[in-house]
């Protein structure tokens, strides 16, 4: 069921790959760099932060007036709000397609579990993320989600009194409260560089950023909504009455739209549910190669008589599976003899792809069930035929 | 190397030229592409091969096989930047044209080696490519390689020597160490 239906959206992004193929050639498909994208709106979040952070004063009586002044009166401080605020929006969609893309086209499979974890990580501290920073606003929205999340948080049982603590600095509204969001808002983004330390790891030569094409139409595309549709405040937050209204972005505060229909307790048993089955997804189809319905050819093997240290596999390699290490012995072959170094797979890495093979120019390199001996082979049978 | 002596220098005009053909596991999907034998249904005289990942191909196995009959050689992998294993068809498409380069002083028509990449559902796309592909190989004259004086240190005559098998050690880019001219 779960297989035919991961067959059918392969298929269907593939499809859609094709379409887009049409307008944009191969290696200009924005498809193929959602994450290189993620990360482009990832550090103009960084910088654009970086700039409303030296002027947003954590207090309930002047945050709001802090992010006015900001707007208002900075230089180009409405344009940088309109950044942060666009570029968060471009971040979770580009995060969302990249999420997706790799889903339906199982790159989670073999030993690609880490950076899928990884992700949903990410994921999830990014949704965290977003909220936190609806909420340093501190207009009327940020007091109903304030209000609405300490109410959710106190009712999960047993450690809810505590996490609304933690989160919010007491019950009610504490002077605490400004100053912990706005940890909650940047430890977590500095949190997010972890995770991708992380999610980088386990690949070589991550593609980081996007074609310079794509830079500039993402980056022009933010700047020219922030102009169309400048980014305003709602009316400041009265803590004595509970806004009625919540102006709702779906891609972070879905859930409090939902909170109108669904209990909290719900809602959260929903989301650890979500985050427990995207963490799962790699280990759903623990199908082996053969049931598969390809090769077995097995972690690849350096033959060490033969390596000469020219860490050319170590480069190509794209999932970081070889290590070169100081030979204490020269090789064997006649190359070999002066080598300072040697190739090792570190074979939990090696999704037996067998790019080193191909990268190797002095036959060190072979996987195990498929070597150099049978393809010689079956080129020459279909040679003779 | 190993050759096939015996082998009329070119197939072509028989019935097309013989082309090998290295196709991803992740690419192209070969159910009903493919007979038993390997060969494509509708192309007879194209032998695909099932590797792993388009970068798993040395380019030496690509020139082992046009020494060795072959009219024509190409590789196949996912559309470029949306390899399964990242950057395999990248490199590949940058080793063939290496390989392209080098053979190329050798007299060898660069064309005769070839990159394709297309997707797992792009079967139909990438039959015309082969089709395009072989039909221009077949309007090159000769074998792939220009013939040689024979090696004297070959043993007999072209027609009378044996076939030694796959020396596994051999097929380093090298010089065709007693190839049999034709
Ligand atoms: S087969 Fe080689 S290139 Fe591929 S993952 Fe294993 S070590 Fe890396
Ligand atoms: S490419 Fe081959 S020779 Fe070079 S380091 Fe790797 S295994 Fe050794």
């Amino acid at each position: 069921m779960y297989k035919r239906l991961l067959a059918g959206l392969l298929a269907a992004t593939l499809r859609v790959d094709t379409l887009v193929a049409r307008v944009y050639p191969d290696d200009f498909n924005p498809l193929y760099y959602t994450g290189g994208l993620a990360n482009l709106f990832l550090t103009v979040l960084v910088l654009s932060g970086i700039f409303l952070f030296l002027y947003y004063t954590p207090s309930f009586d002047q945050a709001y007036t802090s992010v006015q002044f900001l707007t208002l009166d900075v230089p180009y401080g409405q344009i940088i709000r309109g950044i942060h605020r666009y570029s968060a929006d471009g971040f979770m969609i580009v995060v969302l397609l990249h999420l997706f893309r790799n889903w339906f086209t199982e790159r989670f499979r073999f030993s690609r579990d880490e950076p899928w974890i990884s992700g949903m990580m990410l994921l999830t501290l990014t949704g965290f993320i977003g909220v936190t920073g609806y909420m340093l606003v501190w207009d009327q929205r940020s007091e109903a989600l304030v209000a609405m999340t300490a109410n959710a948080a106190a009712q999960v049982p047993l450690v809810g009194g505590w996490l609304r603590h933690a989160l919010f600095g007491g019950t009610g509204l504490t002077d605490l409260l400004l100053p912990r969001l706005l940890f909650l808002h940047i430890g977590p983004a500095v949190g997010l560089y972890v995770f991708l330390w992380w999610h980088y790891t386990r690949i070589r030569h991550p593609k980081v950023w996007p074609p310079a094409v794509w830079t500039l139409f993402a980056l022009g595309f933010v700047v020219l909504l922030t102009g169309l549709i400048p980014v305003t405040s709602q009316a400041p937050a009265v803590v004595s009455q509970r806004p009625q209204t919540l102006a709702i972005d779906w891609l972070f505060l879905t859930p409090y739209w939902a909170m109108r229909f669904l209990p909290p307790l719900v809602l959260i048993a929903l989301a650890v549910v979500l985050i427990g089955y995207g963490l799962y997804i790699p280990y759903q189809l623990p199908e082996t190669r053969s049931e598969l319905g390809l090769k077995d050819s097995g972690v690849a093997q350096v033959i060490d008589a033969n390596c000469t240290g020219c860490e050319l596999c170590y480069y190509d390699c794209p999932y970081n599976a070889i290590v070169m290490v100081p030979s204490p012995n020269p090789g064997v072959t006649k190359a070999a003899q002066a080598r300072k170094l040697r190739a090792v797979i570190l074979e939990s890495r090696c999704v037996e792809c067998g790019i080193c093979v191909g990268a190797c120019p002095f036959e060190a390199l072979e996987l195990p069930r498929l070597l150099q001996k049978d393809i010689h082979e079956k080129v020459l049978s279909a040679c003779q035929s | 190397m190993p050759e096939l002596a015996d082998r009329p220098p070119s197939a072509a005009g028989r019935r097309g030229p013989k082309i090998v053909g290295f196709l991803c596991d992740w690419a192209v999907a070969s159910q009903g592409l493919v007979r038993d034998d390997g060969t494509m249904r509708d192309l007879p005289n194209v032998t695909l091969i099932k590797i792993p990942c388009s970068g798993f191909t040395r380019p030496a196995w690509l020139e082992f096989a046009l020494r060795n009959g072959a009219d024509g050689v190409f590789v196949c992998g996912c559309p470029l930047g949306d390899c399964f294993n990242r950057y395999g068809n990248n490199l590949i498409g940058d080793r063939v044209e290496q390989l392209r380069r080098r053979l190329e002083r050798q007299k060898v028509n660069p064309e005769r080696i070839g990159a394709l990449f297309y997707g797992k559902h792009a079967g139909a796309a990438f039959v015309d490519a082969v089709r395009a592909f072989s039909d221009r190989v077949a309007g090159m004259p000769g074998p792939a390689f220009p013939p040689r004086k024979p090696a004297p240190a070959a043993a007999g005559p072209a027609s009378a020597a044996p076939r030694t098998g796959p020396a596994a050690q051999d097929g380093q880019a090298g010089a065709p160490a007693g190839r049999e001219g034709t």
